[in-house]
């Protein structure tokens, strides 16, 4: 069957989408061989036999604001109101690697996320909280302050290293996502970010010490396929570095990665997407690299709505589209899923917001039955073909990446942010010609804004009471202690040793976010940061 | 003074890193026929020595974190100090209608929020260029 449409209709990313798919449409597809059971290769129905059966997807939302009192009283209300997972969000200067009192990053200090500066703050976070009953998140800068502080606080509180859960973000394709203060080289980045991973996989077996990320650079306006291929040209990047360093067995370096993707508008397109990443994943680790062990080869994932649906105008329509949003990520058979507040257009959320997207998740695991048997959607002849389509796609785009020298590469000349930018012009084009429809903005757009919502607003005390506490802690500590940590941590720097365990001595000595972050930069020298008009 | 003789320094002051704003309205004022000198993340004081270096007529902030008031300021404060306290100062990101009149008293024309045509700010600018101060 042909359809006479084509041409006209199209995915997101540009796939054609027909009329109709029928059996025709995937009768070259070994459902064995590419499809299969749930819980066994290649995955591409869930990584578990018994999915959401079994277990439902952990509710985690990143958070955290003002003061590391503040966020303290807003994870355990988080944690009374059913949610099982805790996220860290670093405010600015944490994520920057900045001092609270920097003259360069006073007006950001307790913005858009916790400020941690120190093991007390990260003590004081977790205060009441049962770390040994749930697992964190820590959106980490590479060689920062958040997991050496988990590990210590962990380790005061009788829990052993190997009971210890939670993931670190430590993706170098995130982290290159936004142009923050101080960032060291690509290369630099992956060094570091190799070494925690190398350290968790001797001693924090529970641990995963890299989340794949391809959530930030997918919000910077690129497709659901090359957001795909470069989630998948960074594992190759990961295990190529492993690799080469050879100090690990590649199997055990491999069982540590967790992913985290976004869930985006397209509704079968991102579907697709996560079921072909299962796949793509298993294909890189079995037949790239000859891992046999199929357990290296399940991507476990963390999804979240994309920000970048959120539309600023009638924001209350954002609750639609992050529930939609939420019940691909759950089509999709996603392991963790973050439902954005339906406000962040808007301003930082409120605790009305929070409510929200705590609830929207447990309406759509207690309420709608779609849970109730493993991937639904399996067979389905349209996304069984658009799933092969998109992972088609999604290796050519490895190609490409991997054809000018691999994703650090790619980032450090600047490749990948022209794809960034070509894309974010193009999405402006299409918005402006009415090929993306986005309601409310461009499509029946109204003149005024016609309800009001609630503003969240942060405590602009924050600053002086963070600026105070660091002074003291700079006062109170011993200096010399400290010194002597930082002093060892420039030469392993210097050396090819893992950095790890001398960041961790450097935190037990109280050393600041800012301090830390100078030794990589002084030894590697900065980067410039590749974009421009 | 036509679009070509216009020239517009873009930057975000503080340091959060979320640059697409910045990138997607920079590249409609090239593409308008500007000269744009993209900042990217530039603290107030760099934004003002950039702008009197390069004798800008225009200085466009991109700020997507609730701390704009403090950064606007602070921009429009190290302005003046670097004899550039005439520059048209446009503020584009998530800004609450709560504080449009203050941050117009504090010396911004022009505040885009998300959502915004391109189109339109472009028209903006394109629309007050007698305004600008080398016509003057």
């Amino acid at each position: 069957m042909t359809a006479n449409n084509e041409d006209q209709i199209k995915s997101a990313s540009g796939i054609p989408i027909k009329d109709l798919y029928i059996p025709n449409d995937i009768k070259d597809i070994d459902y064995d061989k590419e499809i299969g059971l749930p819980g066994q290769p290649p995955f591409t129905r869930g990584v578990y036999q018994t999915m959401y059966r079994g277990q439902l997807w952990t509710i985690r939302r990143l958070s955290g604001f003002n003061t590391p009192e503040d966020t303290n009283n807003l994870y355990r209300e988080e944690y009374e109101l059913g949610q099982t997972g805790f996220s860290i969000a670093p405010d600015i200067s944490t994520a920057s690697g900045m001092d609270p009192d920097d003259p360069r990053v006073v007006s950001d200090v307790g913005h858009a996320g916790a400020p941690i500066y120190s093991l007390e703050d990260m003590e004081t976070v977790f205060d009441g909280l049962p770390i040994e009953r749930v697992s964190t998140f820590l959106a980490d800068r590479v060689g920062g302050l958040l997991t050496p502080a988990y590990f210590i606080m962990a380790q005061k509180r009788g829990i052993p290293m190997d009971q210890v859960r939670g993931t670190t973000a430590n993706d170098l394709c995130t982290w290159s996502s936004m142009e923050l203060a101080n960032q060291p080289t690509p290369h630099t980045f992956l060094r570091m970010s190799v070494d925690l991973i190398e350290w968790c996989a001797e001693n924090a077996p529970r641990w995963y010490p890299i989340s794949m990320n391809s959530y930030n650079p997918r919000d910077n306006g690129i497709t659901a396929v090359q957001e795909l291929g470069m989630l998948m040209a960074t594992v190759i990047q990961y295990i190529e570095e492993a690799k080469r360093r050879g100090r690990v067995p590649l199997d055990k370096f491999v069982r540590r990665f967790a992913f985290n993707m976004a869930v985006h508008n397209d509704f079968f397109e991102e579907i697709c997407k996560l079921r072909a990443a299962r796949r793509m994943l298993l294909k890189i680790i079995r037949d790239r690299y000859g891992i046999d062990d199929p357990k290296c080869g399940q991507l476990r994932v963390h999804v979240q709505s994309s920000g970048s649906t959120h539309t600023h105008q009638e924001p209350l329509n954002n609750l639609v589209r992050i529930a939609y949003q939420v019940m691909a990520g759950v089509l999709g058979g996603a392991q963790s899923i973050h439902a954005n507040g339906y406000d962040e257009a808007v301003c930082l959320p409120t605790d009305q917001s929070m409510l929200l997207s705590i609830r929207t998740e447990q309406i759509v695991a207690l309420e709608t039955n779609v849970t109730n048997t493993i991937d639904p959607l399996g067979g389905s002849y349209f996304v069984e073909s658009l799933t092969n389509e998109i992972e088609e796609r999604a290796w050519d785009f490895v190609k490409k990446i991997e054809e000018v020298g691999g994703m650090a590469q790619a980032i450090n000349t600047g490749w990948i942010h022209r794809e960034y930018k070509a894309a974010i012009i193009d999405y402006e084009r299409k918005l402006r010609s009415g090929e993306i429809n986005v309601v409310g903005v461009n499509k029946f757009r109204m003149e005024k804004e016609p309800h009001s919502i609630p503003i969240f607003k942060p405590d602009p005390k924050s600053a002086d009471i963070l600026v105070e506490r660091i002074k003291r802690q700079r006062e109170q500590r011993d200096n010399a202690k400290v010194t002597k940590a930082l002093q060892n941590l420039e030469e392993v720097v210097r050396s090819e040793e893992n950095t790890f365990p001398a960041i961790m001595e450097a935190v037990k000595a109280q050393a600041t976010p800012g301090e830390l972050a100078a030794i990589p930069l002084k030894v590697y020298g900065p980067w410039t940061y590749p974009i421009g008009v | 003074m036509d679009s070509k003789n216009v020239k517009i320094l873009m930057a975000k002051p503080g340091l959060e890193g979320h640059w697409r704003g910045l990138i997607a309205v920079s590249s409609a004022f090239r593409d308008a026929g500007f000269e744009v000198i993209y900042g990217g993340s530039m603290r107030p004081a760099e934004i003002a020595t950039t702008a009197a270096q390069e004798d800008v007529d225009i200085v466009g902030l991109s700020i997507l974190c609730s701390n704009y008031m403090p950064l606007t300021s602070q921009t429009i404060e190290q302005l003046k100090a670097h004899g550039k306290g005439d520059v048209m100062v446009l503020l584009g990101g998530i800004i609450y209608p709560d504080d449009f009149t203050e941050l117009q008293k504090m010396g911004v024309s022009g505040i885009f929020i998300p959502g915004t045509p391109l189109e339109d700010i472009v028209k903006f600018v394109n629309d007050r260029i007698p305004e600008l101060k080398k016509v003057a």
